[in-house]
């Protein structure tokens, strides 16, 4: 994999590497990468995809909102303005 | 080491536990309880212990991230409330590979060493729980399984681990790593312990859609099956041992037969593409100003704030966000993501198969229990291809058991059980059967004063 192609790989995931991380990671990206190629020897022209193990229903939550008694017990895991999260710029 | 004044002396806190919750105060008060307590009274003070990526209600849950640090949930996980339904008493929070990263039990900042020599690594990722469940006697471990975090440390520490059917056991509260593979189970030193917690915690849960209202069936098999892939390239001694077991099987009654599943070996590189494309999507949510480490500096621009926050992931993790984020790229998605789904599906039929005639039996790890310094010697890829044993049947959700059958160079030797789907409890019950003829070894019995 090229530096250019791992810097921008890098940036979408918002990874910020030293300069040790870096190269070491890189190198086994490259290596791991490779290995997951010999997947392509596999005949899969008739298969369906695994989404999950086993069938799950097609059932969904029901989209109500829940009564929750201790709203502080939630809001104290972050920054707080008068009950609104906290955040930075976007 | 028998008494609790010598535990005491001895207890290092940190390396078997992240942490304990308040009613460590009241150990050993606990433990002087359980000593006059039988099998019997299991559901009347028995201790439970949670991985740390399983959330407790106002008890820190890190996953052993220290991106999660300080995350202090206001609720409990669906397993733990019901297990202190059933008058199990939390006991604390056990240390894992961050995330469930890892196969050792090496990816943490305090790391678990393995209570029969602590030269040794426990395995991972449920690293702690396989420890807690090897020292204190009166003790059932909640843990997780991804690729096989349940079973390896359970063999390297020498207990029984007990993965059950994908979708058996709600994961509501569980710290997700990969959604399509996670599965909660348990770990104890008598698979008959196993089984009566497994009875207690499974079955549907409204908060959990994955989690599926079927019952187990208890398909007794006198069938041994030994896929050839399997137990071939074993380390000499591994192998030599396994084998011995196997015939002691066969004295017992069981048939022994041998099958071929050629394409067996691809089940690593599909499961470790799954595993990192919805791993790379789940530590999306770790943003630096909710759950957990905060980064206060508003004033920075989004992205770096972000990437900042990620600075706090540990190698593996970052490792595995880059692979994930690329196998799922737009331009490559077929060649990789979806590419694995279809193998996992042709592995499930193929798999299926077999296991209508019988169970599928293998040692838990190609390899003897690491000292820690052998470990570094590994690449990453290198410690992947250790999992071969225990990726197939967690890649398709099959139900499996990992449990001692011997002891080399006083360290435990684990194996592995696998059955169909929903036939939980067979297995259980196998290991049972074997337990009447085959004693476990612990070096701790922390809970028994003499």
């Amino acid at each position: 994999m090229e530096d250019k192609e791992f810097n921008r790989l890098l940036k979408i995931c918002r990874i910020k590497l030293n300069e040790n991380e870096y190269s070491s990671i890189k190198n086994d990206v490259e290596e791991i990468i490779n290995y997951f190629d010999s997947l392509k020897s596999v005949k899969t022209d008739e298969t369906t995809e695994a989404f999950h193990p086993i069938l799950i229903p097609e059932k969904t939550a029901e989209d109500i909102p829940e009564e929750f008694d201790d709203i502080p017990a939630i809001l104290k895991n972050t920054k707080t303005y008068r009950f609104y999260v906290v955040g930075p710029e976007l | 080491m028998n008494s609790i004044e010598e535990f005491n002396k001895k207890q290092r806190p940190g390396d078997y536990y992240i942490k304990l919750n308040s009613e460590l105060v009241k150990l050993n008060e606990k433990l002087n309880i359980f000593n006059t307590i039988s099998q019997e009274n299991i559901s009347s003070g028995f201790l439970f212990s949670v991985k740390d990526n399983i959330c407790v209600k106002n008890v820190e849950t890190t996953a052993s991230s220290k991106i999660l640090k300080g995350y202090f949930p206001p609720f409990n996980a669906t397993v733990v409330e019901r297990m202190k339904n059933n008058g199990f008493s939390f006991l604390g929070k056990t240390n894992m590979d961050e995330f469930g990263f890892g196969s050792f039990g090496i990816n943490s900042e305090h790391i678990a060493k393995n209570p029969f020599d602590e030269r040794y690594v426990t395995g991972g990722s449920s690293s702690g729980a396989a420890a807690a469940t090897a020292i204190l006697k009166y003790h059932i471990a909640i843990a997780e399984s991804t690729g096989g975090s349940i079973s390896t440390p359970a063999a390297f520490c020498g207990v029984v681990g007990f993965t059950p059917t994908y979708g058996s056991i709600s994961r509501y509260g569980l710290i997700d790593y990969s959604n399509s593979l996670d599965k909660i189970g348990i770990m104890a030193r008598k698979s008959e312990d196993i089984k009566y917690v497994y009875e207690k915690i499974r079955g549907p849960d409204s908060h959990d859609t994955t989690c599926v209202d079927k019952k187990c069936t208890d398909t007794d098999k006198k069938k041994i099956i030994l896929i050839d892939q399997l137990i071939t390239g074993l380390d000499v001694e591994i192998e030599k041992e396994f084998l011995l077991f196997v015939k002691k099987l066969e004295n017992l009654g069981y048939t022994i037969e041998h099958r071929s599943l050629p394409f067996i070996d691809k089940a690593i590189p599909s499961y470790y593409i799954i595993a990192m494309a919805e791993a790379s999507t789940n530590l999306a949510k770790y943003t630096g100003f909710k759950y957990g480490l905060k980064n206060n500096d508003f004033s920075q621009q989004y992205n770096t704030f972000f990437t900042n926050a990620r600075e706090n992931l540990g190698p593996e993790a970052k490792r595995r966000v880059v692979l994930g984020t690329f196998v799922r790229s737009a331009s490559v998605k077929n060649l990789y993501y979806s590419k694995a789904l279809k193998v996992r599906s042709l592995l499930i039929n193929e798999l299926n198969k077999i296991l209508a005639d019988g169970f599928i039996l293998s040692p838990v790890m190609p390899i003897k229990t690491p000292r820690f310094e052998d470990t570094n010697k590994l690449s990453p890829l290198e410690v992947y291809k250790t999992d071969m044993l225990t990726i197939p049947p967690n890649l398709c959700g099959f139900p499996h058991i990992s449990f001692p059958y011997s002891y080399l160079h006083g360290m435990p030797l684990g194996a592995q059980l696998v059955t169909k789907h929903w036939n939980d409890t067979a297995i259980i019950d196998f290991v049972s059967k074997w337990e009447l003829s085959f004693n476990y070894d612990f070096k701790y019995n922390l809970g028994v004063l003499r």
